[in-house]
This record gives structure tokens, sequence and C-alpha cells, in this order.
């Protein structure tokens, strides 16, 4: 890929760029000559399975690409700016490697971000023409923007081994790809906010005030949201794209530094993730306010049952990586010392699941809610909030604790405190355990104003403050320590890189499953409470429904990115023939 | 390799199923499907008119989404099962009619929140839910029959409503 001169890998790009957005406009153009005019309500109805889940996949499947190649140029610069500054060749070509990943991904990205361009105003003419005439100059913009991006992008990744000796030049232009990265995020996230919580127009959808229509109370929460999402879901990729390389490599070198990128992605991927319920939940708060009804419906109303689903899946994921980090451990010289440890941090996690996975009581009928009353009467008390914020916390400081454990299994502590900070380590874990467990109980008996709005946020800083804490104290007390023994990457048992591809496909489900429940968070609205949708297929389906059109996005974007895993390891055996000439 | 890659494979194949089998099988399954509007026969007898209150409380108009059936300490709106002797309470206390009570609280419910809760409730007659006269008063009808006397009719019962509607466009409670 990279022995394309820059002016030619940055011309491919851009043609690439523009022939697939010129065949989608062409598409559209033709199809809407070629195909019946929209019904009186104002839609075209997709063949066989409907247009409502047509373009679910569709979207959903273009959104799963969106969020790699938006978010793997995030930490693929750090590590590029990281392992520049420190000299250190790995983090270039890690970085390298992540940029490869994403660039490729780019035109898959805009394959289908063509197709969906296609057929949303084939299906919905009506609802886009309104779009169009309340933020239709946004999508020019956000056009513009994206040339832009892909002109960075391939400049970027082509000019990597020219501007080795400018790294400076070539980390600003990492850096400007993110920046047009994150003005791609805010444009889609506005078309969003708008749909969900629409403000600036009057009650018939007339427009009032262009500003408000931009900025609604979901704009900036969910840019904030998916930026950070992006991070843990482009790692995980990345994570995959390791333990895919580790299971495919032949020489122990090669398994060496994929096992190192697994773990590095995957402590990216892992590590971010601990950002998300802080921004989730200033993105319901924001929900709420706009429309409390909505923010219910969303929270305890009809999705309830699928944040039980969410809670499965997170637990799934913590039980995943703590599972590799528990395996990780048999690499570090001196992990052995910790076998005995980690079984607890197992019953730690699977408590917090059992707890978290326990649904609060819903009633599905007036006959059930009478039967039942306010909660239900054995698992009502482990299925409010109070105990299942309480469990999700203890479990990701769990979590932390393997991490922290395996990072420094290989190390002895050679300052003169190190006693006493085991003694200040040991206390942290058991004021912070103490302090949550003593705030979740608390919030049994305070109102659901206090419990949200000043339990939940203290418990979660508590756990924040002693992540923070632990981490500072490792780093000074494990300063010049003794190394027992460097860690032996690459020799890792393969199912430990099955555990890497498991949170991979986990956190892809997730995702898909989370937008469904965001963007159904309308219901039968197009714009909620403006634009009614009243095609015939406008109503949430049931939970089992939603599954299935999940699993066929999430297999159907990790074929592609197989493929792409695939083309890179076929391009590089290319790239090698060339240069030996055979 | 080829090994690995297929279990790899099988990997991703049997995580899918399992999840799609958790949504299949384990979680409850039942559609949302938009509201349909509800006609009712002028004069119809104060019984349909609950039981179609009812229904609506529990379907369309999404009231349980806040309120709860019965009484809880954590709870976000008034329980459903003592609503009506509720509004009856709150309507002596304001020295207004329990009608008037009612219909303020479905129309314009800023305008008076009953002490301890939060001012979170949408007007019924306004989107999302956009209930209808007819249905506005079959609600009416239903939340009095929890605890009170039912004295709400249709279409009798239409002007008072009209009334509030009136006085909460008035105070720009619809903008």
């Amino acid at each position: 890929m990279a022995e394309v001169s820059v002016g030619k890998g940055l011309t491919k790009g851009i043609v690439k760029f523009l022939v697939i957005l010129g065949a989608g406009f062409a598409a559209l153009f033709v199809l809407k000559g070629v195909l019946a005019p929209p019904t009186a309500d104002g839609y075209r109805f997709f063949p066989v399975i409907g247009s409502r889940d047509w373009i679910w996949v569709v979207a959903q499947t273009h959104l799963d690409f969106a969020a790699f190649v938006l978010g793997v140029p995030i930490f693929a610069v750090t590590m590029e700016f990281i392992g520049w500054r420190k000299g250190d060749p790995r983090l270039d070509r890690i970085a390298y490697d992540f940029a490869k990943l994403f660039t490729l991904a780019y035109t898959f990205t805009a394959f289908m971000g063509a197709v969906f361009l296609v057929s949303v105003p084939l299906l919905y003419p009506k609802f886009i023409s309104y779009m169009m005439q309340i933020l239709g100059y946004t999508w020019w913009i956000y056009l513009g923007v994206m040339l832009a991006e892909v002109v960075v992008c391939y400049l970027y990744f082509y000019s990597w081994k020219k501007l080795k000796d400018r790294k400076g030049l070539h980390v600003f232009l990492g850096g400007l790809l993110n920046f047009f990265g994150l003005l791609l995020l805010l444009i889609t996230s506005i078309w969003v906010g708008f749909m969900t919580t629409p403000a600036g127009v009057s009650k018939t959808g007339a427009l009032i005030n262009r500003w408000a229509t931009i900025h609604t109370h979901m704009w900036l929460p969910l840019t904030l949201h998916r930026f950070i999402a992006n991070i843990v879901f482009g790692a995980g990729i990345a994570a995959a794209y390791a333990a895919f390389r580790f299971i495919t490599s032949k020489t122990p070198e090669e398994k060496a530094y994929y096992d190192w990128m697994g773990y590095t992605s995957a402590t990216i991927s892992i590590g971010v993730s601990l950002l998300l319920p802080g921004v989730g939940y200033l993105l319901g708060v924001e929900i709420y306010s706009f429309n409390e009804q909505m923010g219910i419906q969303l929270m305890g109303g009809f999705f309830a049952w699928l944040w039980v689903m969410q809670a499965m899946l997170i637990g799934a994921i913590l039980f995943f990586i703590n599972y590799y980090l528990w395996i990780s451990l048999h690499k570090m010289p001196g992990g052995e010392r910790y076998y005995g440890q980690v079984k607890y941090l197992f019953i730690v996690v699977l408590l917090g699941y059992v707890i978290w996975i326990t649904p609060h009581d819903i009633a599905l009928s007036l006959s059930e809610a009478r039967r039942i009353g306010a909660y239900h009467p054995v698992l009502g008390k482990l299925g409010v909030m109070a105990a299942k914020n309480t469990a999700v916390i203890l479990s990701y400081l769990a979590t932390f604790l393997s991490f922290s454990i395996f990072r420094m299994s290989n190390k002895e502590p050679v300052v003169p405190w190190a006693k006493a900070g085991r003694v200040l380590k040991a206390l942290i874990i058991t004021v912070s355990t103490g302090g949550v467990l003593f705030l979740g109980v608390l919030g049994y008996t305070v109102s659901a104003e206090v419990r949200v709005g000043v339990l939940s946020p203290i418990q979660f800083s508590l756990f924040f403050i002693a992540i923070l804490a632990l981490f500072l104290l490792d780093f000074f007390m494990y300063r010049g320590a003794r190394i027992i023994g460097e860690p032996r990457w690459g020799q890792m048992p393969e199912r430990s890189q099955y555990a890497l591809i498991a949170i991979t496909v986990t956190f892809t489900w997730l995702m898909g499953m989370l937008g469904y429940m965001r963007a159904g968070a309308r219901q039968y609205w197009h714009v909620y409470g403006i634009m009614m949708n009243k095609a015939p297929d406008a109503y949430l389906p049931t939970a089992g429904v939603a599954s299935i059109i999940v699993t066929i996005t999430t297999l159907l974007f990790l074929l592609m990115v197989a493929f792409v895993f695939w083309s890179i390891m076929r391009l590089e055996k290319f790239s090698e023939r060339r240069v030996t000439g055979q | 390799m080829k090994k690995g890659v297929l279990k790899l494979a099988l990997i991703v194949i049997v995580l899918n199923l399992v999840f799609v089998y958790i949504g299949l099988e384990y979680l409850p399954q039942s559609e949302s499907k938009p509201p349909k509007t509800i006609v009712l026969k002028p004069g119809i007898s104060q019984a349909d008119l609950v039981a179609i209150g009812e229904k609506i409380v529990f379907g369309k108009g999404q009231c349980m989404v806040c309120h709860s059936e019965q009484p809880s300490t954590t709870e976000r709106a008034p329980a459903m099962s003592t609503i009506g002797a509720e509004i009856a309470r709150e309507a002596k206390a304001r020295g207004i009619p329990p009608e008037q009570q009612l219909f303020e609280a479905l129309v314009n419910p800023g305008a008076y929140v009953v002490k301890g809760f939060e001012n979170i409730m949408p007007p019924a007659n306004q989107p999302p839910t956009s209930l209808t006269d007819g249905e506005i008063i079959a609600v009416a009808a239903y939340l009095q029959s929890q605890g009170a006397s039912v004295t709400v009719s249709y279409p009798g019962s239409v002007p008072l409503l009209k009334a509030q509607e009136q006085k909460a466009a008035q105070a720009g409670a619809y903008k």
C-alpha cells in the first residue's frame, strides 16, 4: 500500500471518493425516474424486507464503519506522537498499522454511505425534503468536510515514509485528520439531534430559529458520547485485527508484535470505555430535560428489557477482558504470585454481573401491575438503579485491579516505602469499595432525584478518584522497580486471542442495539413531535426482531472488516514480493 | 493457521447466535405500534368511558411510563390506584370543581403541580401523545374512577375541557 507515491495515493483516494459519490448521485437520479412515484404520505417501499429494515441495516453498517474510521485515527496519531517523542519505533509501527486499517476501511465507509445516500431520499422523499429544508446546508458542508477528510487521510497514510524525518509535519496531518473527523461527527449529530430532540421550529415544523435547530438538547452530548464510543470501538477493531494477525502469524517475532498490539488496543478500548457511563449519563440528562416522557420511555418503558440485554453484553465484555488479563499473567515472569488473588476478582465481577442483569419489574399489563405492585417482590431490591450502579462500578473496579495486577506483576518495588504503599493501596481499595457500597444502600432510602442527581455522580466520582489514586500510587511505587523478567510477548495461548475477538463482536452488537434504542426513542416520529412517520412499518418491533437485525448488521460489518484484514495481508505479501523481486 | 481462523469465525458466529437467542427467547416480545385515534359516540355511558380511558392510560397515553400503579416512595408521579381521590382532594383544597382540576392536570399540567412532585408531565393534547378531546375525557373518567365518583361525560364535558385548553394556550403552555 505505502509503496505508492504520495501524489498517486492521494489521487487514488480522491478519485475513489468521487466515483463512489458520483455513482450514488447518478443512481439516485436514475432510480427516481424509473421507480413509481411515492405514496401521498411520501413513501416508497423496499421490496421483501420493507424500507425500515433496509435503512436500518444500511445505516447501522455505515455507522459501524464511520465509528471505526473516525475512532482509529485518534489513537493512531496519539501513538505516532508518543513514538516520535520517545523515539520508540514499535509505537510508530503500531500507528502505521492502525493507519493502514482505517485508510482501507474508508472505501467501505464511503460505499455504505453511498448506499444510504441513495436509499433514504428514494424511500422517504417527504421526510428528506423536510430535513433538507431545515438543515440542507449542513449536508453540503458535510460533503465538503468529507472530501477534506479523505484528502488528509490519504495524504497522512501515503506520506508516512516520505515524511519520516519530518514527524512534526506528519503528526500535524494526523491532527488535521482528527479535526475533520470531529467536524463530521458534529454535523451528523446535528441531524440526529434535530430528529430526536427538535428545536427551532414551530409545532407544524416551520423554521423559527436556525441556530436552535442545530444546538438541540442532544447535539453536543451525543457528539461527545459518539467521540468516546468511537475510540472504544475503533480500538476494539484494532484489537481484533491484532488477534487475527496473531493467529495467522508464522514467526515468533510477528506473534510477539501482534500480541503486544492486541494488548495495547484492548487497553485503550477498555480504558476509554470507563468514560462512557459518565458521558452516557450526560446524554440521558439532556434527553430527560428535553422530554421527561421520552427519557423514561427510553430508560424504563418499552426499552427496559434491552437495558437488561445491554447489561448482559457489557458484563460479558468485562468477563472477556478479565479472562484475557488473567491468561496474560502467564506470560509475565512473577505473574504466578497473583494467580490466587484473581479468583476473588472473578467473584466480584460475577456478583456484579448477576445484579446487573437482574431486571426491574416492567408491568406489561394492568393485571400484572396490580399483581406485582411497585417492584418485583423478590428481585425488586436488586433490579433498581441503586443496586445496579453499585454493581457496575465494583465490576469496573475489579477489572481495573486485574489490569493493574497484570501491569505490575513482573515488577518488585524497591522504594523504601513499598510496604506502606501496599497498605495504602489496600486502604484505597477498601475505602472506595465501602464508599460505593454505602452510597448504593443509601440510594434505597432517598428520592430518585437525590439518587440520580447526587448519589450516582458521587459513586462514579469515588470510582474515578480511586483508580486515579491507584494508578498514581503504582506509578510512584514502581519507579525504578526491580524487573523480575520482561513480558514474554507472543507466548500466549490462542484462546486469549479469542477473548479479544469476543470483545469486538460484543461491542459491535452492543453498538447496533444501542443505536436502535437511540433511534427508537423517537417511536413513530421522523422528527419527534413534529413530523409523524406514517409508513406501514413505523412501529418498534419486538426485542427478538431487533436482535435478528442487529445480528445481521454485526455479521455484515464483521464480514467486511474481515475482508479489510485479508486485503491488508494480501497487499503486504504483494509488497514483500515486489521488494524481494519474486 | 487455517484452523485458528476457522475457530475465530466460529466464535463470531456462535456469539451472535447466543445474543440473538437471548433476544428471541429471554426478552419479552412486544411491539410498540403507533396509536390509533379512538372516536367516541356522543352520549357514551360512563362505564364505557372508563373502560376506554383505561385502555388509553395503559397504551396510547403512555401514562404508566411515569405513573406507577401502587404508591411507592420512589414514584415520579401520583400513583394510579388512588389518583381519583387525590384529584378530588386537591380540587377541594384549591376550591375548584374536580373536573377543572382534572382537565387542567391533563392539558395544562404545569399550571398546578402537586406538592412533592416535579413539573414533568407533558400536556396530553400536544405531541407526542396528541390525545383528542374525546380521548382526554375518557382518560379523565378513568382517573376519577380510581378512588372518586365519575362526573365527566362525553360530549357534556367538552366545553370545560376546551376552556382549560384555551387557558393553557393563552398562558403559553403549548409553545
